[in-house]
């Protein structure tokens, strides 16, 4: 599991890259990719769980980039959440047995040295995850750029941890 | 040392005539039960829904077939190896293609990878707590952590490293760890090199450690705790008698990679042996309004409802279904293991198949087993390095492909043009084929455990625990969205379980 090539920095897009705007996660994490930003790694992940947690071991800084749907959010809404954020509201919202926040308190608890000291978790509201496509819905299209500028400008903050 | 489980707990009165638990937790995929009261507080019925949609087959209609391993893996973010070596199968079938001996074993040794990984993650994530903890431990401990902080952080460490092992297994061969691309049809993308080879047999190794100490784990914990046992074999709550479905070998032994699917009544006589192509003279479906997910059965027999017994057409999939299907285990440790478990029951006076649901967690810790054990059997052999792993191909047309996830038997079948474009795709998926049974099985179980109105949160979560023991993945399970629309259906009931008032939109 010790991989001596990561980089410090993650960003790791999560979600199902043929399940309409489920997708947004991965498209905005290859754009970071195409960016070419110094010390940044790039990851997809079509799933949750234990996963999860194994892809950001021994990073400085990881900033989970992904789709979400809140009751009251708008879609092309972007949700900033810090750890401390997420494993509240995250926790609620999943029905899933090892959800994210699980991952992460797992790899506190079974690996504390190698966990990220910082995590952020950027989400874009969205409208249609329940349909088998490749394509974004066109509110969600319009506003990829400023999603991919928010992870970018998390990116050039580095780690404060 | 764990502390002990806390096994019951309280219960009050409710005056409701409906309890619901929704949504369902530690399932992959959304899910609802519906319990509904008679007058006396008694469970008068029980409901477990699927409301999740998702639409596949549409997406994939037109598109080159030699895609579909590397789309229907995208199904789900569970058993994503699984779609892709049914998938890969139908492909071999589809192009008549001469697959080679090397391929195969690649296949093989990859897919125990993730019969590895799944099969720790489901019994350590997912079903430990209800025993190491405690069907009525506090809601917020009934988890992996709670699991993690009883039994220690060293064991959990190891949980995670095995774990890992399965997923490296299926990267080094797969390309991906969690969505494989190297299936194609007749053979592989690639083979592997010496190196490889001798870390995936170390990693196999420590993997056969890992299931010795699980199975020590599972016989500490329920098989030496009466109260638990008491539960395990107690035919009120977690009993089926149904038929069992699985693939075997040649020898009749269970095999997760491919074979025959077998199937065998609630006694354990042979029903039928037949080969993939052949599944649609064996398996019809049936569609019930209040779910989306379809009811397969075995179609000889006919659907009779969601009953249990000889003259129901129900038969019962995953760890439980493949072991009670077959006649024993394809590895030596793994068969000592199935030995212990039936002998176990035997001396309980159980002839034939175990009906006991709770028994699949044993039997999944017997396959994780047999699973290790392949694993350094297959990468033993030096010549699966050998760099012949496509085999001949002809004109596409027709072809069904079976595997076992590590929930259930798991079907796709594909039909091309001669240019390799799908014309259709059906696709049965392992909780599909067990969602009669855990209908049947989490209705008989919430009967028996809710009387006179009085429900706590142990008992309530002790119905969940019904449909742990199939470690159902609801998100493949309901893929078809029907006209491209969201088929919604709401049926609300009087306290009799008459329907009142029928609400749809298809």
């Amino acid at each position: 599991m010790i991989c001596m090539s990561r980089k410090k920095l993650l960003v790791l897009g999560i979600g199902n890259p043929i399940l309409s705007d489920d997708a947004v996660g991965i498209l905005a994490a290859r754009e970071i990719r195409n960016r070419n930003i110094p010390g940044v790694d790039v990851e997809e992940l079509s799933a949750s769980g234990i996963e999860v947690m194994e892809v950001m071991l021994d990073r400085e800084k990881v900033v989970i980039v992904d789709a979400i749907m809140l009751p009251d959010g708008h879609p092309g809404d972007v949700f900033i959440l810090r750890e401390e954020d997420f494993l509240k509201t995250v926790h609620a919202s999943s029905p899933h047995g090892i959800n994210l926040p699980t991952a992460i308190a797992l790899g506190r608890q079974t690996a504390p040295g190698r966990m990220p000291g910082e995590i952020v978790f950027i989400a874009m509201q969205v409208e249609n995850i329940d349909t088998f496509s490749e394509t974004l819905s066109p509110r969600i299209e319009s506003k990829i750029t400023g999603l991919v500028d928010t992870v970018e400008g998390e990116l050039r903050k580095g780690s404060n941890k | 040392m764990a502390p002990e489980p806390i096994i019951s707990d309280e219960k009050k009165k409710t005056d409701k005539k409906k309890i619901t638990i929704d949504p369902i937790t530690r399932l992959e995929g959304h899910g609802k039960i519906e319990i509904f009261l008679d007058e006396n507080g008694d469970c008068s019925n029980a409901y477990w829904q699927v409301p999740e949609l998702r639409g596949f087959e549409r997406f994939c209609m037109g598109r080159h077939v030699s895609e579909l391993p590397v789309l229907t893996n995208r199904l789900c973010g569970v058993c994503p190896a699984a779609h892709h070596i049914a998938s890969t199968l139908a492909l071999d079938a589809v192009f008549n293609a001469e697959t080679t001996e090397t391929a195969h074993n690649l296949r093989d040794l990859f897919y125990m990878g993730q019969y590895t990984h799944s099969h720790i993650a489901h019994f350590y994530a997912l079903a430990a707590a209800d025993f190491v903890l405690g069907p009525a431990a506090p809601k917020e401990k009934r988890n992996i952590l709670g699991v993690v902080e009883a039994v220690g952080v060293e064991i959990g460490s190891e949980v995670i490293k095995h774990r890992h092992y399965g997923q490296k297994i299926q990267e080094m061969i797969g390309g991906r760890a969690t969505h494989p691309v190297f299936g194609i049809p007749g053979g592989v993308s690639k083979p592997i090199k010496e190196e490889e080879r001798q870390e995936i047999l170390k990693m196999g190794e420590s993997c056969i450690g890992f299931a010795k100490f699980s199975l020590q784990l599972f016989e500490d914990v329920v098989l030496k705790n009466k109260a638990y046992m008491d539960i395990v074999l107690n035919p009120a709550v977690y009993y089926l008698e149904t038929n069992y479905m699985g693939l075997v070998d040649d020898n009749d032994k269970t095999n997760f990679y491919k074979g025959k699917v077998r199937v065998v009544d609630p006694t354990g006589k042979e029903l039928a042996k037949f080969a993939p192509s052949e599944y649609l003279n064996y398996i019809a479906e049936h569609i019930e309004p209040w779910t989306y997910m379809k009811m397969p059965y075995f179609k000889p027999i006919g659907w009779k409802g969601l009953v249990d017994g000889a003259s129901s057409g129900i038969y019962r999939v995953g760890p439980l279904g493949r072991l009670n299907a077959s006649k024993g285990m394809a590895t030596p440790l793994a068969q000592e293991a199935y030995d212990a478990m039936y002998g176990t029951f035997r001396d309980l006076g159980v002839k034939g198949p175990v009906h006991n649901s709770l028994a699949f967690h044993w039997a999944r810790l017997i396959e994780l087993m047999q699973a290790a054990e392949r694993i350094v059997e297959l990468a033993s052999d030096k010549d699966i390095t050998s760099s012949d792993v496509r085999g001949k191909i002809d004109t596409p047309n027709e072809g069904v492909g079976i595997t076992e996830a590590p929930r259930g038997t798991l079907i796709h079948h594909y039909k091309s043009d001669s240019d390799g474009l799908c014309e259709s795709i059906n696709m049965i998926v392992a909780t599909t084929n067990n969602n009669a049974a855990i209908c049947t099985d989490v209705k008989r179980t919430a009967q028996s455990l809710i009387k006179n109105g009085e429900v706590s949160n142990g008992l309530l979560n002790m119905v969940e625990m019904t449909f742990r023991c199939y470690d159902p993945c609801n998100s493949c399970g309901t893929h078809i969205l029907p006209n491209g629309q969201r088929a919604l259906e709401i049926n609300i009931r009087d306290h009799k379980g008459k329907t009142v008032k029928l609400l749809r939109n298809f």
